[in-house]
């Protein structure tokens, strides 16, 4: 088999010891950064981006990966101790989890979650590995009207998954569309909303959108609602798990990871939905239905298995059709680049190797983070106790200092503090963020995409619905754009908690 | 630490309305809890702001506003895409912004009719306290204050200088510990992304 050969080659790579280090590096301080209250996996990766920015493309991506999955670990934590999900996907975990913590259970909580995560990430990332490479070569097949058709489908899910309702959902889908047009036109070469600002020729960095979006807009929200107090859960004795939550916990990892990685790794928006989709599995299928809202251990290690294996999941379209699909891919395809690779159908090809080594370092990274977790818990539970100023005051460093990176002029810092206000609106809106900050990514590929379709078919629009993906990917927008208000009509007097509840990120 | 608590209440159920806002305070827990942590605006802690629900006042407000700034934002990219020379291409410079224009405006104007519908039914009129906003705007003030004299004096007096203001305004107890901690802070950053990483922050006439 081609996929384990390289996969070996790839871990003769990452296990040099500076490339070791460099996972070790990733992982803790992604865990430590991603188990601060608020600030979820997109936040942590655009943060830490630059302390990956000197390294060779290798060690970069290697701790860039050790940084990805800490951050999913680091937030989990969290969920659990604190109550305080820093993101959408880890919201069920709050619930069930943090439950178990003031029973007590804080320790055999985090031990399900640390284990089903390591399960979980393990499959997905073996998942990536096959599936990757298959739909890279499928993408070789594609053109530019099947790009097209793919944008819009990730456009239309993105908008209608993560918000309240719809508008609000296209709301933000359109504020980064407009974000993401800023900049010289790649056909003409003229600047476009630029207003002759030097700075704004080159279009705003993501790192920019996302540390406005969410950073300062969390800081100003902060400021304004004021905080009481919140309860960090002790942990009591080692995080082991007995028997009896063994049991429990195992089957349940399992069905989460069933869940997430195939959702996860659709060329559409909606990493978060399996985590949804795995609690009420969970609970229909419970055997201890009374538990659930009272810290059941299957309502935990469901979701967050689902949620770690989307994440794997979520790097098959990224890798291999150059795709975002949610704000942490988005930015970690602008890590991508930084590193001079494009993701793509062609980066297995081109770039191999490296992408070899990528994968070969998300295994040794979960498996660290395992072995990182389990016995350091308490040391992430302290950092819980930072207290919010201290956080919302070193974010607001770190904000400034990702952002002077990425620009390095006095106006990115002024734009970001303009684009922190308008988060801090479509938060107090309820205006989900994330579906701006994938939109100012895939705009641009949109436009470029188009034009190459229209430029090939002389003109003629009726390229775009050639060809039965185009039609079947043009259905599901038609049918992701009348399915929700459909539903609305139909079952208005039922405020279901999983659809509404998908918004914030 | 000087934890001021809510009086303890039955915990909320988590709603979905609530669950995924992240400007919800967690449930408070009985106060003997041995690990308190999240002390901030402690005086102000009993008015803190209940969680928003999609159709309370300020909710309504904000998309309303919301939807506004969208319609200015709407106007200023169809009058930018006007401006465009076009090509000849099919797909031109002013295509994708006229697009995009026209859907920010039809959203912002939708948003605001969604909003002004929910406005009569709304529930609890939230006022927000001046300080509040006084604080906000301090805060951006601050801010822009950051990335002025950044230049100048270099990154580490800026940065610690905005760690202390930004602690300070966000409810620090302890301004001397708090300005140690920023110095603290900014030195290892400096150290760490200057010296170590080569990423070149802006030096001082200090040389830091």
């Amino acid at each position: 088999m081609d996929q384990v050969q390289s996969l070996v080659q790839g871990f003769g790579d990452a296990l040099t010891p500076a490339n070791l280090l460099w996972a070790f590096i990733g992982v803790t301080i992604g865990t430590a950064v991603g188990v601060l209250p608020g600030i979820g996996p997109a936040l942590t990766v655009a943060m830490l981006l630059p302390i990956t920015f000197r390294l060779d493309p290798a060690s970069a991506l290697i701790m860039f990966a050790g940084i990805y999955y800490g951050g999913m670990y680091g937030g989990s934590t969290t969920s659990i101790l604190l109550n305080t999900p820093g993101e959408t996907a880890s919201m069920m975990s709050a619930l069930e989890g943090n439950k178990m913590a003031r029973a007590g259970r804080a320790a055999a909580a985090l031990a399900t979650a640390a284990i089903g995560s390591f399960v979980a990430g393990t499959i997905g990332t073996l998942g990536l590995t096959f599936l990757a490479p298959v739909v890279a070569d499928l993408a070789l097949t594609f053109g530019p009207p099947e790009y097209v058709a793919l944008m819009a489908v990730a456009f239309v899910t993105v908008a209608a998954l993560l918000g309240p309702n719809l508008v609000k959902g296209f709301a933000s889908l359109a504020i980064g569309l407009a974000v993401g047009l800023v900049g010289i036109d790649a056909q003409t070469g003229q600047p476009r909303l630029s207003f002759g600002v030097p700075a704004m020729l080159d279009g705003i960095d993501v790192v920019i959108l996302v540390v406005a979006l969410f950073a300062l807009g969390e800081t100003f929200g902060h400021l304004l609602a004021g905080t009481g107090s919140a309860t960090v859960e002790p942990v009591r004795g080692r995080a082991v798990l007995s028997r009896a939550d063994l049991r429990r916990s195992w089957p349940a990892w399992l069905r989460g990871t069933a869940l997430g990685f195939p959702i996860g790794s659709l060329p559409a928006g909606g990493a978060d939905v399996p985590t949804f989709l795995s609690y009420s599995l969970e609970r229909r299928l419970s055997k201890h239905k009374n538990e659930f809202g009272q810290g059941a251990i299957e309502g935990l290690a469901g979701p967050e298995a689902a949620n770690n294996a989307a994440a794997a999941g979520v790097l098959v379209p990224l890798l291999t059709i150059g795709l975002p699909t949610s704000a942490t891919a988005a930015v970690i395809l602008t890590a991508f680049q930084s590193y001079g690779l494009q993701p793509g159908p062609q980066l297995f090809s081109e770039s191999g190797p490296l992408v070899w080594a990528l994968l070969a370092s998300l295994y040794i990274g979960n498996l660290m983070l395992l072995v990182l977790n389990l016995p350091l818990v308490k040391i992430w539970a302290r950092m819980l106790t930072i207290p919010a100023y201290g956080i919302y005051a070193g974010v607001l460093v770190f904000a400034t200092l990702g952002t002077f990176a990425a620009g390095g002029t006095t106006t990115d810092l002024i734009l970001l503090y303009l684009l922190g206000l308008l988060g801090l609106l479509m938060r107090l809106a309820d205006v989900p963020v994330a579906p701006a900050v994938i939109a100012m990514i895939l705009g641009p590929l949109a436009e470029q995409q188009l034009r190459r379709a229209l430029a090939i078919s002389e003109g003629d629009p009726s390229i775009l619905l050639s060809g039965p993906i185009n039609i079947v990917l043009w259905s599901i927008v038609a049918l992701a754009l009348l399915l929700p208000p459909t539903l609305a009509v139909l079952g208005r007097r039922r405020h279901a908690a999983p659809a509404a509840a998908a918004r914030a990120h | 630490m000087s934890a001021v608590s809510d009086p303890p209440a039955e915990p909320r159920p988590l709603r979905s309305d609530l669950a995924g806002s992240d400007l919800v305070e967690p449930d408070p827990l009985a106060p003997s809890m041995p690990m308190v942590a999240h002390a901030t605006l402690s005086e102000e802690a009993e008015d803190a702001l209940p969680a928003h629900g999609e159709h309370d006042r300020g909710t309504l407000l904000a998309s309303a506003a919301l939807g506004v700034v969208m319609m200015i934002g709407a106007v200023v990219v169809l009058v930018d895409a006007a401006g465009l020379r076009p090509s000849d291409e099919v797909v031109g410079p002013a295509v994708a912004p006229t697009a995009v224009g026209i859907l920010l405006g039809v959203l912002g104007a939708l948003l605001v009719l969604q909003a002004g519908r929910h406005l009569r039914t709304a529930t609890a009129p939230q006022e927000l306290p001046h300080r509040r906003l006084l604080r906000l705007a301090a805060m951006v003030a601050l801010l822009v204050a950051f990335a002025v004299v950044l230049p100048f004096v270099g990154y580490v007096v800026a940065s610690a200088l905005l760690f202390t203001g930004a602690a300070l305004l966000l409810g620090a107890p302890h301004p001397a510990r708090t300005a140690a901690y920023g110095w603290t802070l900014a030195g290892v950053v400096f150290l760490v992304f200057d010296r170590l990483i080569g990423l070149a922050l802006p030096a001082g006439p200090w040389g830091f």
